[in-house]
């Protein structure tokens, strides 16, 4: 499969015109070397002016204003926003579960591949630099972010390469991110969280508490949402090979009050934290997934 | 093989469920790929727990299913009364009480309650086996058994209760159900119950429960209470009827005392209407209170002497036969009475009568007044015949002539009547010799005449009468307040007496020594009073209680010999003398016109004794002598059975209730099997076996399911 081919086959052509009018707007400023169509936290001279404000001791003495005190006796800082480019991280979790594939195309993780990269896609296009983290039992893979199209390839080939076997660690992965990752900028994971719900939601908390801007996508195949199983089953885990033998039928309805009671608890709590949470169900079609992670970015800024 | 109730066999049909669910829900397993197994592991725990809750249900139900397949093998019976405890085999010994008493003849929802009762006791006996054996026996005055031993005959038993008639008598529980203890308290080896059909009036089973205590009797023996009728009927009775006058003259108006009941929850008026010999003389209507008694008082006269028939009625209601009450009144012509006074001592009269004579007919008017005084000196009185008065009185007399003395022993034997006062021209000598030994034992006299006690002139000391018998007819009008007391007056001499061994002392002077004394000889009577009759020896015949002792012991006298039958209730037997020979026919007229001929005599000299039991009928019975009419009474239903509320069965301890529950399909004779054999239960349990047999095979199969959650 030549580089092209690879590209494609997670950039949807059609996928990505539909979406090339949306502007990927995020909601935080994050710093950045590279003048973009985000808006820098950072304020500093030689940029847009943004607003004044009082003067509180320890504000340096070289930004006052002083022709407006000269007018009214008053100090006034004088503040700007820096127009800056976005460092975006594609987290994606490779576990082992991530493998199911149900009645649908794709796989959770081929579904999260192609997410990935056409969010990097289109980053990459606004002259932001995206990197990418692949995870399991700990990090497996980084690709360090950068701006240019060329480096989307870099991404698309890693995704590519990527072999979904190991079992799930998203604790002690997310401990990791949170040390490799120092410099600001945006966070979009790809998993199914099938490891300890609430440390997984300590670790995404210390993480957005770095000011870095998370947005989770909840990977989910539609078997694991509706459990269409009604015969005596024995399933096996695709992480660690057990099995359980069970009367689906039976097992059915108290399995999706727990996965719907887990949706609600990630859910509610990550929002609560401001933590983007976005299910993706592996029917859906990809448009439908990338369009609500912007109508939902979208939402945020408006704000 | 065969089975008793092949219908059960249905049920095995029951056995194709649980294969079929069996079968339904046995599927292979399928090998299935998941992502990961944390929420499935949960879930198969939270469910295993649920089983371990079902399988516990499940265990219990199984234990549960054991249990009643071996009930319906063992074919249980519960239910049983006590007297079932004996031997499920055993043969029973029942008796049927039937209660006829008046009070049954009331209605109830149309129906009346002893044709209802009736038909209890015949479903009771229905359920008799061939091996049973009973009696039927009735609950009313004078009640007892049928059959007085258990028998085994059905149709002879069915018959007693179809031809049972309803009286108006009273209810006595205990006349019959104490023969029925006896008969079965013996019987060890047999169920015994006793059957009580019966209204349940409180005004029968009040005295009866608190009389008797119903928790000693035999705990092998089932009292069982059929109760029939219902709500108590709105009824209303004349409860009463009296005269107010101990003699009715003839052509006097006498006061009336009709008592009238209303035994409902409203203010009633009643039309009274007062009957003599069948012809109504007066109406009169009167308000009664609801649950209360009203006394009317009614003027009427009599227009004939000798026996008439007084009847008090009210409109009909519910219970028709306490609307009237009959009396049967014996009217007076005036009686006369002869006073036998002593010769005038020399030219001055003689007054020993004056204050009898006053007394008893003070205007000396020869009509309206009870009694007619014919004074005489006692030279006077050879050829009188003493046979033409109602009574002779002899005053202070000192001798009388010998053939009087013949006439006064011939009368009184007859039923004559004689008071003889004593005084100072009594010489207790003769007076012994003469009205006592020279008679052969056919004494005038109560009491041999001893000496004088006391001293009339000096009035040093003045006696007073004590011990006085206030159950003697002469001293009773004294028993009630504001009537006098006759120990007031004074005696201040009186003869000593002895009275003889028959004679009946009527009072004792204070320091203990008689009084007054009565005897009874042949049909007359004899009374002595041991002082004067004016006020020579006492202060009595000026004191207030004179007069009324007078009158009472006179009609006393006189009335004693009257077939005085007061308060007969309908089946209690007549028992009286009369004066007729024993040659005469002697015939009971009842109430319904039919005559009956007495032949249970006993005769003595001019004197016949009779019973008669035949008094069902309540009414006035007339007893004719020789085609004249001698004597009548009436016979009236007790006031109590009037009054039809019924008795708390909780306060009946010991008695089972068996009601007949309309609506519900428990009739008496299903209750009575069950009563005697208890429930069979064996039906029941394979029934419940079934059913649970099925639940269980499908909660056994069934997946522990939950409600499936809203579509995330």
């Amino acid at each position: 499969m030549d580089k092209t081919s690879k590209i494609s086959r997670f950039l949807d052509p059609e996928l990505l015109a539909s979406l090339s009018n949306l502007e990927i707007k995020a909601r935080t400023v994050v710093e950045g070397m590279i003048e973009g169509q985000h808006k820098s936290p950072f304020k500093g001279f030689n940029v847009e002016f943004s607003e004044y404000r009082q003067y509180v001791p320890g504000d340096p003495l070289k930004d006052i204003d002083w022709k407006v005190y000269g007018r009214t006796d008053k100090f006034y800082i004088k503040e700007h926003e820096q127009e800056t480019n976005l460092s975006g991280y594609m987290i994606l979790d490779t576990s082992g579960s991530m493998s199911y594939k149900g009645a649908g195309s794709m796989s959770k993780l081929d579904y999260a591949s192609t997410l990935a990269a056409s969010l990097s896609y289109l980053m990459l296009k606004q002259q932001d630099s995206v990197g990418l983290l692949t995870f399991a039992d700990g990090i497996s893979k980084i690709i360090r972010p950068r701006t240019g199209i060329a480096h989307l390839k870099t991404i698309c080939n890693e995704l590519d390469n990527i072999k979904a076997t190991e079992k799930t660690n998203i604790g002690e992965s997310l401990d990791v991110v949170g040390q490799t990752m120092k410099k600001r900028g945006i966070f979009v994971m790809f998993s199914d969280l099938m490891d300890d719900a609430d440390i997984i939601i300590n670790k995404l908390r210390q993480l957005k508490s770095r000011r870095h801007e998370i947005v989770l996508y909840h990977i989910l195949d539609a078997d694991e949402i509706r459990f269409p199983f009604d015969d005596m089953t024995i399933f096996k885990d695709l992480e660690d090979k057990s099995e359980i033998t069970t009367d689906a039928f039976s097992l059915r309805n108290e399995y999706l009050n727990r996965i719907r009671q887990m949706i609600n608890t990630f859910r509610s709590a990550l929002r609560k934290s401001g933590i983007d949470y976005l299910l993706a169900n592996t029917s859906m079609p990809l448009e439908a997934s990338i369009r609500s992670f912007f109508t939902r970015r979208q939402a945020i800024l408006e704000r | 093989m065969n089975f008793a109730s092949p219908w059960f066999l249905l049920g095995l049909f029951g056995i194709a469920v649980p294969i079929w669910l069996h079968l339904y829900f046995k599927k292979t397993p399928v090998i299935k790929d998941f992502p990961s197994l944390r929420l499935i592991m949960k879930s198969v725990e939270y469910l295993s727990r649920q089983k371990k809750i079902r399988n516990l249900l499940l265990m219990a139900l199984r234990i549960i299913l054991l249990f009643l397949a071996v009930m319906a093998l063992a074919r249980p019976f519960i239910g049983q009364s006590a007297g079932a405890g004996v031997s499920s085999s055993a043969p029973t010994a029942f008796v049927i009480l039937l209660d006829n008493s008046m009070s049954m003849g009331s209605t109830y929802q149309g129906v009346s309650v002893f044709n209802t009762a009736r038909a209890r006791a015949l479903d009771i006996l229905e359920q008799m086996n061939p091996s049973d054996k009973a009696t039927v026996g009735f609950v009313n005055e004078p009640g007892g058994l049928v059959f007085p031993q258990l028998t085994w005959d059905k149709e002879a038993l069915r018959q007693s209760i179809s031809n049972a008639k309803l009286t108006s008598a009273g209810t006595d529980i205990a006349s019959a159900l104490l023969p029925a203890l006896e008969l079965l308290v013996p019987l060890n080896g047999y169920r015994r119950t006793i059957y009580v059909v019966t209204d349940m009036t409180e005004s029968a089973w009040k005295p009866f429960v608190e009389r008797y205590d119903l928790e000693r009797i035999d705990k092998g023996i089932d009292l069982v209470m059929v109760p029939v009728g219902g709500t108590t009927p709105e009824n209303m009775a004349v409860t009463g009827l009296e005269t107010e006058a101990s003699v009715v003259m003839l052509g006097r108006k006498i006061p009336l005392k009709v008592t009238v009941a209303n035994y409902t929850n409203k203010k009633q008026t009643a039309k009274i209407s007062i009957s003599i010999n069948g012809e109504r003389r007066i109406g009169s209507e009167v308000e009664i209170e609801a649950n209360s008694e009203k006394i009317c008082s009614l003027d009427c006269s009599f227009s004939k002497t000798g026996m008439n028939h007084l009847e008090a009625s009210i409109q009909n209601d519910a219970m028709p036969s306490d609307d009237q009450r009959h009396l049967a009144v014996r009217v007076f012509e005036p009686c006369k009475i002869l006073l036998v006074k002593p010769e005038n001592a020399g030219n001055t009269e003689n007054n020993d009568d004056i204050f009898i004579k006053f007394a008893l007919n003070p205007l000396n008017r020869s009509k309206e007044n009870i009694f007619v005084v014919e004074s005489r000196l006692t030279s006077e009185i050879t050829n009188v015949e003493p046979s033409n008065y109602s009574a002779v009185i002899l005053l202070n007399q000192r001798h009388l002539p010998e053939n009087f003395i013949k006439k006064l022993s011939d009368y009184m034997l007859a039923g004559g009547n004689i008071i003889t006062f004593l005084g100072d021209r009594v010489e207790p000598d003769w007076y012994n010799k003469h009205l006592s030994d020279n008679l052969g034992g056919g004494y005038l006299l109560p009491a041999r005449i001893f000496k004088r006690v006391g001293n009339s002139v000096s009035k040093s000391v003045g006696y007073q009468l004590t011990d006085i018998d206030i159950g003697h007819p002469a001293f009773s009008i004294f028993g009630k307040d504001g009537n006098g007391d006759p120990s007031r007056a004074k005696i201040y001499e009186f003869f000593q007496v002895r009275p003889n061994p028959t004679a009946m002392l009527l009072c004792r002077m204070s320091h203990g020594l008689p009084g007054i004394i009565e005897e009874k000889r042949g049909r007359g009577r004899s009374l002595l009073v041991t002082f004067t009759a004016d006020n020579k020896w006492s202060d009595w015949p000026i004191k207030p209680t004179w007069l009324p002792f007078l009158h009472q012991a006179l009609i006393a006298m006189v009335t004693a010999n009257d077939l005085t039958i007061n308060g007969a209730r309908p089946g209690m037997p007549i028992s009286a003398t009369i004066t007729a020979n024993k040659e005469e026919k002697v015939i009971l007229k009842h109430p319904d016109g039919k005559q009956e001929s007495i032949d249970n005599l006993t005769a003595g000299k001019g004197i016949i004794h009779f019973t008669t039991r035949n008094t069902e009928l309540p009414g006035y019975y007339e007893l004719i002598v020789g085609n004249k009419l001698i004597s009548a009474f009436a016979v009236n239903p007790p006031p109590e059975e009037s009054y039809l509320a019924r008795i708390n069965l909780r306060k009946i301890p010991r008695f089972i209730p068996l009601e007949q529950e309309v609506g519900k399909g428990k009739t008496v004779k299903e209750k009575v099997t069950i009563l005697r054999d208890g429930y069979d239960m064996s039906g029941l349990a394979i029934w419940l076996l079934i059913i649970l047999a099925l639940v269980e095979s499908f909660f056994a199969n069934k997946p522990i399911e939950k409600k499936a959650p809203n579509a995330i």
